[in-house]
């Protein structure tokens, strides 16, 4: 036994898995509505794509080079300063870029969108993530923050439907964007235009890269769930709330003609148009911007899921990403106030005279200062 | 009396649990080693104070060191030898405790209790605080204080859950003396007036659970593999299905926990009247050569255990004349008690306590030793917490020095530091440090 021997406080095992492999594990998630994409709306999809995630992984390189003063120093130290950055780089960046894109529209000419893809990534990635301290410390989502600043910016609301034929190919471009402002304003008789199935599998759809294909999408919540990189319950109970929202919301589109009715059939129509799916299953779940606890991801679902089916109806027009955005800035409120109960706790009487939750939260931290150690101790007694 | 499923409780990790490199080495005993050192503080509560001087000559069995307050135990001299000094040393955990070391004799005499037979209630109380039984699962709370309830207790708990990774002394001690412990377990319950006693074993372990079925005044219950299984709060619900209030004891609710290895200590102490000097430790690790199940004295230098069970293993290489030659493999961690609770250690100069249940050798493709990088929020942590805290919470502002909010918003006190959280930890942050630094400040707090 010589000095290599590590002191450390237990546990001395630790699992494998490390913030790189999760990371990974999303980009495989991922794949399944890349490759979709790109067969769908071509080559032009792909060079976004890498646009995207080149923008983003420079982006990231050249704050770090600056905030750890490459620049300032000779040539020998900038060096170490890249072997830092490969160091801690983790992918993150990546799954940025890569999100980023599958929520843009292609067009038919790539060099219209080169610098807006370009100036997004970075806007994502300096702005939204590096100056709130980098991986784990952003508010927001960079992606869905970056896409709304495109579309503001950049005034994106024209989708291109994928090249498959039997569809109208005059222009290639649905002006109208996707089939989901067509459902909402629809007045009055909102019949599909689009069947569920050609929905499902995004053939004939008009939409963004990763958000047409829902069958992709699926595999990939299937692929996240299995890895337990989400919870599985999170994108269903978000599904759920928002599908019989979404229901009830259209119901309401009937009363000028002839009184409410409750049509369960436009559950799946809502669900896979636009990007609602892609969102619950890859943005809603972002780790550093959702809640911690349990009940706070409940909580978290539910808003998220009715604001944006009551947002849709009104606004007509895809809200998912301003949604991201609202619910994001929540997030550390809810963090705060809903905390979870510990295993055996048990209300006082006192708590009966309904008191706020702040009160509770410091009559709690006031018992808690009591010394436990010799319990805790009891309580390891049988390992 | 036939088995029945424990009760699901929400948290814990799944550990590989690396059982299978020591499952299959049966109990040997460890041959008295030159000198012991053994120490004063063996259990939680003040340490004893010690009753011999140096140059007196022991026996076996003979007290050394009386309990001092009515959480502590007495300490009994492990062989017999004379002993040569009484001294303060670093023990394992960091902190200072005085050490009697007693060189080995030329005859081994032993001074044991007076054996009982057909015992009463007040009787084995009695023998239980006179040989200086504690806790033997690794809190190392007196036993005699837990015999000995305030509020009228129904059922007794015989914990073999052991679902600390590597660890297999109680299951061999299961295994092999499975009647001793159901005896053990039998002067436990009458000294508590329990009717009803369950043995807890963790569904890893089917041998020892058909062991217990055969006995028709005992419940053995399977516990899911899951760690931490054993935990007491988590044993009592999932055995019993009785919720522990926060700040109360199970005794509160006619529920006593004992560990098996307890057990067997009790049934040796009143049958044969043996004070608690030996106990059964596992070496094991993959950084160990021959992994082994040993009975050990109490007081033994970790260096022994490791030369008996073979050293550190080797590899063959060529080195640079090209010659084949035997190299000893580094370990990168060596540790005292399980994996996911235990300390780590500097040197094998350090001894056994009564509450040492292993040494693990670890290798370093099993230990764990990353760098932290950024927490990610994941939320993973809270997750698996068997207690239902927010670890993240405790780190986050214990960073900044701000402990008041680190209890308030991580509810920080109630931990059990059982590691789940830092087991499961994709960015391997240091929350334990961060939980143990943060209740620290607490108590401090607390005394100004």
């Amino acid at each position: 036994m010589d000095n290599s021997i590590v002191i450390s406080t237990p546990p001395h095992v630790k699992s494998k898995r490390t913030t790189k492999s999760i990371m990974l594990d999303v980009l495989i998630a991922l794949l399944p509505c890349t490759v979709a994409g790109c067969v769908f709306f071509g080559w032009q999809a792909l060079l976004i794509i890498l646009m995207s995630v080149f923008s983003c992984v420079a982006t990231e390189f050249v704050y770090f080079f600056i905030a750890n003063k490459g620049f300032a120093k000779k040539c020998k130290d900038a060096k170490a300063v890249c072997r830092r950055w490969v160091k801690q780089f983790d992918f993150t960046s990546i799954v940025t870029g890569l999100i980023l894109a599958l929520i843009l529209p292609t067009t038919n000419k790539w060099y219209e969108v080169f610098y807006e893809v370009i100036i997004g990534g970075i806007f994502a990635i300096a702005i939204v993530k590096m100056l709130f301290g980098g991986t784990g410390k952003n508010l927001v989502n960079p992606a869905a923050a970056a896409r709304v600043f495109m579309f503001i910016s950049f005034a994106i609301t024209t989708y291109t439907a994928p090249n498959f034929s039997g569809l109208d190919l005059t222009t290639g471009v649905f002006t109208d964007s996707t089939n989901l402002s067509w459902l909402l304003s629809a007045d009055g008789n909102p019949v599909t235009r689009v069947s569920v199935l050609d929905l499902f599998i995004g053939t004939g759809v008009a939409g963004c890269i990763g958000e047409t294909c829902k069958a992709a999408i699926i595999l990939g919540y299937v692929y996240l769930c299995v890895r337990k990189v989400i919870k599985w319950w999170q994108p269903l109970l978000f599904i759920a709330v928002f599908g019989f929202t979404a229901v009830f919301m259209s119901g309401f589109a009937y009363v000028k003609t002839g009184g409410y009715i409750y049509n369960i059939q436009l559950f799946l129509p809502h669900l896979f148009s636009g990007g609602v799916l892609f969102g619950a299953v890859f943005m809603f779940t972002d780790y550093s911007t959702s809640p911690k606890g349990v009940y706070g991801q409940i909580v978290y679902y539910i808003a998220a899921a009715l604001l944006v089916a009551i947002l849709r109806y009104f606004t007509k027009f895809e809200v998912t990403s301003f949604v991201i955005l609202i619910m994001n800035l929540f997030v550390p409120l809810i963090d705060k106030y809903i905390i979870r109960r510990p295993f055996g706790y048990v209300k006082t009487k006192k708590a009966k005279k309904a008191k706020s939750v702040e009160e509770k939260v410091e009559e709690a931290a006031e018992n808690m200062i009591v010394d436990t150690t010799a319990e805790a101790k009891s309580g390891k007694e049988g390992n | 009396m036939k088995a029945v499923k424990g009760k699901y409780y929400f948290g814990g990790i799944h550990v590989k649990d690396m059982k299978g490199i020591s499952k299959d080495a049966a109990l040997e005993v460890l041959p008295d080693p030159e000198t012991v050192a053994v120490s004063c503080s063996q259990s939680i509560g003040k340490p004893a104070v010690p009753c011999v001087e140096a140059g007196q000559a022991v026996k076996q069995g003979q007290i050394i060191a009386k309990a001092d307050g009515a959480v502590s135990s007495d300490v009994f001299a492990s062989i017999a030898g004379t002993v040569t000094e009484i001294k303060d040393l670093k023990g394992d955990g960091g902190a200072d405790e005085k050490y009697i070391f007693i060189k080995r004799g030329e005859n081994a005499e032993k001074e044991f209790l007076k054996p009982l037979t057909s015992p009463s209630a007040e009787e084995i109380r009695q023998r239980i605080k006179d040989a200086g039984i504690v806790g033997l699962g690794g809190a190392g709370f007196p036993t005699a204080v837990k015999v000995s309830p305030a509020t009228p207790v129904d059922t007794l708990i015989v914990n073999g859950a052991e679902c600390e990774p590597y660890l297999t002394c109680d299951y061999r001690l299961m295994l092999e003396q499975a009647d001793k412990i159901a005896r053990g377990a039998r002067y436990i319950a009458s000294a508590l007036g329990a009717s009803k006693i369950i043995v807890a074993i963790e569904a890893n372990k089917p041998d020892c659970i058909k062991l217990f079925e055969a006995y028709e005044d005992i419940q053995p219950v399977i516990l899911t593999k899951k760690y931490p299984t054993g935990g007491e709060k988590q044993l009592v619900y999932s055995a019993t299905g009785k919720k522990i209030t926060l700040g109360k004891l199970p005794a509160d609710f006619g529920v006593v926990v004992q560990n098996v290895a307890t057990c067997y200590a009790v049934c040796e102490a009143v049958e044969l009247g043996k004070p608690l000097i030996e106990r059964v430790v596992t070496v094991s690790g993959q950084g160990i050569k021959q992994p082994k199940n040993l009975w050990v004295k109490i007081g033994t230098p970790i260096k022994d255990l490791v030369e008996f069970c073979g050293g550190e293993i080797t590899v063959i290489e060529k080195n640079e004349e090209g010659e084949v030659v035997e190299v000893t493999v580094q370990p990168k961690k060596a540790v005292l008690g399980g994996p996911m609770t235990g300390n780590a250690i500097a040197s094998y100069d350090v001894y056994t306590h009564k509450v040492t249940s292993g040494v693990l050798i670890l290798t370093d493709g099993e230990a764990a030793a990353a760098e932290p990088t950024p927490c990610l929020n994941c939320g993973m942590c809270a997750d698996v917490c068997p207690m239902h805290l927010m670890p993240m919470n405790t780190a986050f502002y214990s960073a900044g020095g701000d402990f008041e909010s680190a209890a308030k918003y991580g509810n920080v006190s109630y931990c059990i530091e059982c590691g789940a959280c830092e087991y499961i930890c994709p960015a391997k942050r240091p929350l334990i440090q961060a939980i143990r630094k943060t209740k620290a400040a607490l108590r401090k707090m607390k005394e100004n």
